[in-house]
């Protein structure tokens, strides 16, 4: 028997090696690497250089990664877009847990889209594979970016460019180490919207109480916040809505700790503050717990005024930001279980009335946490609070609508999907608020509700119909596709956004700055993966404790000196 | 008398049987059972097309490939990278130790519970045991997860809430390094245990009455009748069933993917999390998956292999 085992085994293994060296490289799939030779095909120029015409493709093939699921209406959405362009929309949307693994299975099949949504994380690496076009010409030249677009008011369609600019990267897709300044700075998507951020809520109605008490330690009668020494610009809305707690929030991280320390005293199951984990999986890195960072980067960054990148790990500040969330948990003013905190289990605490400060995103949350907390308790306040003196709120690299080197008409695709997109005019209203509709009654009851919004006035403005997200939601609708409340242009958006959604969100524009997509190459991202996680593990072992801060940043650098070496070669060499 | 008679028929038979078989030849065997063969057809393509022809893929462990590009040769370039990681043979021991005990506990707990059941007299109390300690199994580890963390959880965990009523510190039993590998165990078992038993309670019914009726009568007690009669009986489905699982061990994953985090890393991080995590820095570097894949199946064999030449040297016969 266990001859036989052996020679099985055996075959086994020589039979597996045979196809291993008979099969050694497979066939590989062509992209589309000439797309430019093709250019004329496709764009017709003026005398003067300018764009003139480009040639309407016969059929589009997108792939979606948010909102625009079957049940949000994706058929009418489809064809809406048909009947508003004359494009057949071939329209896709894989589950969002297998969305990359969809689309990488797409290009190794050959069955690439012409343009797809892409995340940060993962929009380099795509550009520096040769998955990408590379649009940075056609952005140049585009009706958009030269103010030739005009909405439904007849006003020039302007666009925020820090959003544009934000996803321009070095493609590392040569390979050859050797970058021209022709390579620098490239476009290789489109941003759909502003990326987003996270801001301090904090509970208003214990800040009031606590203030009013004169428990807080600190008062701001006279005087308004500000950011990088000047005052903050508030909008209406958010004085409406939030100025009156404003005279009690912390200005400075000592005000913090004397808040956290007051919320603490309040009630014996309060948790001052918590945050789902103590580091962000993916970049910004350093997206919670501002307070406590501060100026700390836990990630290679440029800093301002340098050309070279620095480990953000072993700067001294990084030392004095694990020693405040030490203090601070060993004291109990942070959550005790911040480690294993999930993004829902520490959203739940925060509705369960029982945490005092949380960082979350803002604008649509803004609104979902209010909400979500008078559930529990009716006079609870989610205020978002301005970033203490100290810091600053950070803005992710918005999402990407990313045309791949697959497109036969790339500047097509640009133009009907991109600029569609974000025309201030039926396209943008299609992409941003989705479809028309109306509600059909039988009797008082609710029939059927056919779309997401319905005309009050044409053009000026309308109503929202349907629930968003959740159907058992009693919200109201606020986006199709493309969430309209960040959106990048000047649309004139005929359907109102509540006070709570924008005005966190102005008040975190005014606050925050883009980060910038990280500069990714295959190494690089081999070695992040170990850097990632053994900086979890020393930020988790310091704030419990079990280390000193210095000791800490000591076994990162110990640990991870190789792939430390790496990143400093690969970004700085 | 009598049963000695039936014993040797069907054998007598079948030797009978071989040794006309051995003369028809290969081309008369085939023609002979050629519905069985037929009906054999589906499974042979099935076999084929879903468990040999991936094996095709393996071809991509010796390469550099993405889906944006030709795969290029690069030998045994993703070997090399993949042992010279010392995160990686943590997470091979961690995925070996955690394995290895949950296996064995399994085969205790799961044996020890299915012996108990052997000897429940009433049927209906028997059924509402089996129901209850099958039920944990069809919840998913992600609610498992969720219900262990609410227990367990130090700031409002009911455990730790005991624990401070009798005067003890709370445990941050998730974060915790010592801590974690224990709680990792009960919460499998807690959950797998159950079902585990299923195959050895359908053993345990298949033993003949006779033997414990000829031991009774030699005098021998429930405790000596379980030794010499039920675990010997058993013992050929415990072999089966460990060496089953054991072919399973390095595929780890949920379990420790929903309970692990940042802290515990040393003591709980496995090679499926780890090569998730490379994962999700989206290198998508398939090649490199491939070879962590390759390497995962090398083990389980042998793996196989050892519980097989272990199971020849116990019981005198293996099962591959």
């Amino acid at each position: 028997m266990k001859k036989n085992f052996a020679a099985r085994a055996a075959t086994l293994t020589v039979a597996l090696s045979v196809i291993a060296g008979l099969t050694a490289c497979g066939e590989g799939r062509e992209l589309n690497p000439n797309v430019y030779e093709n250019k004329n095909q496709y764009v017709k120029y003026a005398e003067d250089g300018t764009l003139l015409e480009i040639q309407k493709p016969d059929k589009i093939k997108l792939v979606t990664d948010t909102n625009l699921t079957v049940e949000n209406g994706q058929e009418k959405f489809r064809d809406e877009y048909v009947r508003l362009t004359g494009i057949d929309l071939d329209l896709e949307q894989p589950a969002h847990n297998q969305y990359y693994e969809k689309i990488n299975l797409s290009f190794a099949g050959g069955e690439m889209p012409d343009i797809m949504e892409v995340g940060n994380t993962y929009y380099p690496n795509y550009a520096n594979y040769g998955a990408l076009f590379d649009m940075t010409e056609i952005w140049e030249e585009s009706d958009l970016k030269n103010g030739r677009l005009k909405d439904w008011n007849g006003d020039v369609v302007t666009i925020n460019e820090k959003y544009v600019d934000a996803l321009k990267i070095t493609s590392d897709k040569n390979k050859d180490g050797i970058i021209t300044e022709d390579e620098k700075n490239r476009l290789y998507g489109f941003p759909m919207a502003r990326g987003n951020g996270t801001v301090t809520y904090v509970r208003g109605d214990w800040l009031k109480e606590l203030g009013e008490a004169n428990k807080l330690g600190y008062n701001h009668k006279n005087d308004a916040p500000t950011y990088k020494g000047k005052a903050i610009d508030f909008d209406e809305g958010f004085i409406e809505e939030f100025g009156e707690y404003m005279e009690y929030m912390p200005r400075n991280y000592d005000e913090f700790l004397s808040m956290l320390r007051a919320f603490k005293s309040k009630r014996a199951d309060i948790i001052p503050i918590t945050a789902a984990g103590l580091i962000n999986s993916e970049a910004p890195y350093d997206i919670y717990l501002r307070e406590f960072y501060q100026d700390a980067r836990p990630d290679f960054y440029m800093p301002e005024g340098s050309d070279k990148y620095v480990d953000g790990m072993s700067e001294p500040k990084m030392i004095d930001a694990l020693q405040r969330m030490r203090d601070a948990f060993k004291e109990g003013l942070m959550d005790r279980e911040i480690i294993t905190n999930k993004t829902s289990t520490s959203r739940n605490k925060f509705y369960e009335d029982k945490v005092g400060c949380f960082n979350y995103w803002s604008g649509m949350w803004c609104k979902t946490l209010n909400q979500d907390l008078q559930k529990k308790n009716a006079d609870g306040v989610a205020v978002p609070m301005p970033p203490l003196a100290e810091t600053e709120y950070i803005e992710r690299p918005p999402t990407a609508l990313a045309i791949t080197t697959a497109a036969q008409n790339p500047w097509g695709v640009y133009k009907w999907i991109c600029e569609f997109s974000h025309d201030g005019n039926d396209g943008q209203m299609l992409f941003s608020r989705g479809v028309e509709g109306e509600v059909i009654k039988d009797g008082d009851k609710v029939k059927e509700i056919t779309g997401h919004y319905k005309w009050i006035e044409e053009k000026k403005s309308a109503e929202a119909l349907t629930p968003m997200a959740s159907p058992d939601s009693k919200d109201l609708v606020q986006k199709g596709w493309i969430s309209p409340e960040l959106s990048i242009n000047s649309f004139p958006d005929p359907i109102y956004i509540e006070d709570k959604i924008t005005s966190s969100l102005d008040m975190f524009a005014k606050t925050s700055r883009v980060n910038p997509v990280p500069k990714m190459t295959l190494n690089i991202a081999d070695a992040m993966t170990e850097i990632s996680t053994i900086r979890e593990e020393v930020i988790a072992k310091v704030v419990k404790g079990e280390k000193s801060p210095q000791e800490g940043v000591k076994e990162y650098e110990t640990r991870a000196s190789r792939e430390i070496a790496t990143m400093m070669k690969e970004l700085n060499g | 008398m009598a049963s000695t008679t039936k014993s040797v028929r069907p054998t007598e038979q079948l030797g009978r049987l071989q040794s006309k078989n051995k003369k028809r030849g290969i081309g008369g065997r085939i023609k002979r059972y050629a519905n069985f063969y037929v009906m054999f057809i589906p499974v042979l393509v099935i076999l084929f097309l879903f468990y040999y022809l991936p094996m095709y893929g393996i071809k991509y462990a010796f390469t550099e490939f993405t889906p944006f590009g030709e795969a290029t040769w690069i030998g045994l370039d993703n070997f090399t990278k993949l042992f010279e990681a010392q995160r990686f043979w943590n997470a091979f021991n961690n995925t070996l130790f955690l394995s290895i005990i949950n296996l064995v506990l399994s085969m205790v707990f799961s044996v020890g519970i299915a012996l108990l059941m052997n000897e429940i007299g009433r049927l209906f109390i028997k059924k509402v045991v089996q129901t209850v300690i099958y039920l944990p199994h069809f919840l998913s580890w992600v609610v498992v997860a969720g219900i262990f963390t609410i227990i367990l959880s130090q700031e409002t965990g009911v455990v730790n809430l005991i624990l401070e009523k009798m005067g003890f510190d709370r445990i941050d039993f998730l974060t915790n390094e010592g801590w974690w590998r224990s709680i990792f165990f009960f919460i499998n078992r807690w959950k797998e245990t159950g079902w585990g038993t299923i195959i050895f309670i359908a053993a345990l019914s298949g033993i003949s009455p006779d033997l414990y009726e000829a031991a009774e009568i030699d005098g021998a007690g429930r405790l000596k009748q379980t030794w010499y009669i039920t675990i010997p009986s058993l013992m050929n489905t415990i072999l089966v069933v460990f060496i089953l699982n054991l072919a399973k061990i390095m595929n780890i994953f949920e379990s420790v993917f929903v309970l692990y985090n940042a802290s515990v890393y040393n003591v709980a991080d496995v090679i499926q999390t780890y090569t998730y995590r490379v994962g999700m820095q989206g290198t998508f570097n398939y090649g490199y998956s491939t070879a962590v894949g390759l390497f995962k199946s090398v083990v389980a064999l042998v793996l196989v292999g050892f519980s097989n030449i272990m199971s020849s040297k116990v019981t005198g016969k293996g099962i591959v």
